[in-house]
C-alpha cells in the first residue's frame, strides 16, 4: 500500500507544471511546496495537489489548462527558490528555447475550421502565433514545433470538448515510448504517431 | 533589586531593563509574523485584482478588501501591481522586500531529496542559518507561527484543566526528534520528496494559510495540524515542539554553541522554581539545565522575582551550581558549615 501511495501516477493524469519546471522526477525533488509561485502568479492559474496525483507529488503546482492557462509571464521562475522552476526571461528565443510544458495537439474531427467554418481562435490566443502555431486558409490551425505548452488555446477553445488539447511533456515522453513499442511488436511502422506537424 | 546590596561580583551587574520585557517583545513579534502570514495572501488577491483592473466588477467583500488592501499598500508603492512581488511567501520560504530566505529544513530537506547541492537555493539558508549558530534556536521562540497557535493552545489547556478536563502533561524522551529528523531525511532519500513539507507545522500552517484565503479552502495539512493541537492537549503539554518537531532538532544541532545563552545568577537566585514551571521546553533553568534545547523565550526571565537570570556572552553553559544563595536551603547548609567550624 506504502508503494501504491507514491506509485507515479502522471502516465495518467493531465496536467501542466508551470513553465520552466524541470523534469518530472527532478521537479518533485526539488520543489519545497512553499506555494510562492502561485502567490506570484497574476493570473492566478496556478493549483495545487492533494493526494490525488500519489503522495509523492502531494502539495505541488500544477496548471489545468481547460480551467485557466498559462499566460507565459514567467514570474513564477524568478520567486522559485529552489530552480525547481528555472528562471527564464521574458522574451520570445528563451521562451521557445527553454520552456517546455507539452505540446498542443489538434483534433481534427472537432475542430471547427477543419469542419468548413472558419474560427481560429486558437490562433489569435497563443501568445507566440506564427511561431508554435499557424493556420490555413480556413484558420485550420497548425501546432509547430516551437510550441511551448501554455495552454492558451486549450482555454479559448470554443468547441467542448475542447478540440485542441495540450498534451504535457511527461505524457509525450511516455506515449512516445508507448508507440515506439507498439511498432516494435507489431512491427508496423504505419501506426498512427502524435503528430505536431 | 536585591543584587544591588550584595558584594561585588563581576557576574553581578545591573542588567539592562529590557529584557525582563523581552518575554512581551517576543509575543509582538509572533504575532507580527501570523499577521504577515495572513496579509501576505491578501496582498496577492489585491494583485490579482489590480492586473485585472477589476475593480467595477467586485462584488462587496471584494471591494472591501481592495480598498482595505489599498489603504495599506498605497503610502509606500505607487505600482502595487510589481511591486508587491517582493513580498511573498511563508516562514518556509519567502522573499522579505525581495530577500529570498528560506528555512533550513526545508534545505536539509531539498538536499536529501534530490540528492544535490544547489548553491543558490542553499544560500537563501545563509541568514538563518548564521542567526541561529549566533541565538540558538531562537526561530522557535520569536518566529514560528506554529509556537504562536501552540502557545495559546497551552494557555486554553491550563483552561480547560481549571474546569475540571483531562489534560496530559506527559515526559517523553527529548532525544526522539533527532531520531525523526534522521528518519525524515531518509524517508526523503528513499521517496524522493520532501517529506519534511507535510511534517513541519510552520510549514504546514503556512500553506494552509494561503490555501485558506487565496485557494479553494483548507487542505489536508489542517488535520495534522488539529491531531498536533490535540496531542498537545491530552498527552503532552507542548509535546510537538518538545519532544517531535524535526525543525526544532535541526535549530537545537545548529545552535548547539550558540554565544548568546541565558544563565542563571547563583548569588541572587531563591530556588523559587518559577522558571521551571513557566519554560515552555521543560528545561531546568534553576538548576543551570539550557542545553542546546533552549529557544530563547525569556519567560523564564520574565518571571523570576529575584531578577536572577540574565543573558551573556559564552560558549558554554555553567554546570550545576547548585542551591541559590538567596534560598532557604543554601543558607540552612551554610549555617551547618558555620557550626561545624
Amino acid at each position: 500500500m506504502v508503494k501504491a501511495a507514491f506509485k507515479v501516477r502522471h502516465i495518467t493524469q493531465r496536467y501542466l507544471r508551470p513553465p520552466g519546471a524541470l523534469k518530472e522526477k527532478d521537479f518533485i525533488g526539488r520543489c519545497i511546496r512553499c506555494n510562492q509561485c502561485a502567490e506570484i502568479c497574476p493570473n492566478n492559474c496556478i493549483k495545487f495537489f492533494g493526494s490525488e496525483n500519489g503522495a509523492d507529488s502531494m502539495g505541488t503546482p500544477y496548471i489545468t489548462p481547460r480551467e485557466k492557462a498559462c499566460i507565459l509571464c514567467m514570474k513564477c521562475g524568478d520567486v522559485c527558490p529552489t530552480g525547481a522552476i528555472k528562471p527564464i526571461k521574458r522574451e520570445l528565443e528563451p521562451i521557445v528555447q527553454y520552456v517546455e510544458m507539452g505540446k498542443a495537439r489538434v483534433d481534427e474531427q472537432l475542430c471547427l475550421s477543419y469542419q468548413g467554418k472558419s474560427c481560429g481562435v486558437c490562433y489569435r490566443a497563443c501568445p507566440l502565433a506564427d511561431t508554435a502555431i499557424k493556420v490555413g486558409y480556413m484558420e485550420q490551425p497548425t501546432v509547430l514545433d516551437a510550441c511551448v505548452g501554455c495552454g492558451l488555446c486549450e482555454r479559448s477553445c470554443i468547441q467542448i470538448p475542447q478540440a485542441i488539447k495540450v498534451i504535457p511533456n511527461h505524457l509525450l515522453a511516455s506515449q512516445l515510448k508507448a508507440t515506439h513499442l507498439k511498432e516494435r511488436r507489431s512491427g508496423d511502422n504505419d501506426v498512427q504517431i502524435i503528430k505536431f506537424k | 533589586m536585591t543584587f544591588k546590596s550584595s558584594n561585588s561580583s563581576s557576574r553581578i551587574m545591573s542588567r539592562p531593563y529590557i529584557f525582563r520585557h523581552l518575554n512581551k517583545v517576543r509575543w509582538v513579534c509572533l504575532t507580527l509574523v501570523f499577521l504577515m502570514l495572513v496579509l501576505i495572501p491578501l496582498l496577492g488577491i489585491y494583485q490579482h485584482y489590480v492586473s485585472a483592473s477589476a475593480y467595477r466588477n467586485l462584488d462587496g467583500s471584494e471591494k472591501l478588501l481592495f480598498d482595505s488592501m489599498h489603504a495599506l499598500s498605497s503610502p509606500f508603492t505607487m505600482d502595487p501591481e510589481n511591486d508587491l512581488d517582493a513580498l511573498k511567501g511563508t516562514t518556509w520560504s519567502g522573499q522579505l522586500f525581495g530577500l529570498k530566505i528560506t528555512d533550513p529544513l526545508a534545505i536539509v530537506g531539498q538536499m536529501s531529496a534530490g540528492l544535490e547541492v544547489y548553491w543558490p537555493f542553499v544560500l537563501t539558508g545563509l541568514i538563518p542559518i548564521l542567526l541561529t549558530m549566533f541565538f540558538g534556536r531562537f526561530y522557535c521562540g520569536w518566529i514560528c507561527p506554529a509556537t504562536f497557535l501552540y502557545e495559546l493552545n497551552s494557555n486554553f489547556a491550563l483552561w480547560l484543566k481549571k474546569i475540571g478536563v483531562y489534560t496530559g502533561d506527559r515526559k517523553f524522551d527529548r532525544r526522539i526528534k533527532y531520531l525523526i529528523l534522521l528518519l525524515g531525511i531518509i524517508a526523503s532519500t528513499i521517496t524522493g520528496t520532501i517529506i519534511f513539507a507535510s511534517l513541519y507545522p510552520p510549514a504546514v500552517i503556512g500553506r494552509e494559510i494561503y490555501f485558506s484565503i487565496a485557494l479553494s479552502g483548507f487542505g489536508g495539512g489542517t488535520l495534522f495540524f488539529m491531531a498536533t493541537l490535540l496531542f498537545d492537549i491530552f498527552v503532552s503539554k507542548r509535546g510537538f515542539c518538545r519532544y517531535l518537531c524535526p525543525g526544532g532538532a535541526l535549530y537545537s544541532l545548529l545552535g548547539r554553541f550558540r554565544p548568546i545563552r541565558i544563565q542563571r545568577v547563583v548569588e541572587t537566585c531563591n530556588d523559587c522554581e518559577k522558571c521551571n514551571a513557566v519554560c515552555e521546553f521543560a528545561l531546568n533553568p534553576m538548576r543551570d539545565d539550557f542545553g542546546q534545547e533552549c529557544n530563547n523565550c525569556t519567560a523564564c526571565i520574565a518571571v523570576c522575582p529575584q531578577d536572577a537570570l540574565t543573558f551573556v556572552v559564552s560558549l558554554k553553559d555553567l554546570d550545576n551550581q547548585g542551591p541559590g544563595y538567596c534560598s532557604r536551603e543554601y543558607r540552612s547548609n551554610s549555617d551547618e558549615r558555620v557550626n561545624e567550624k
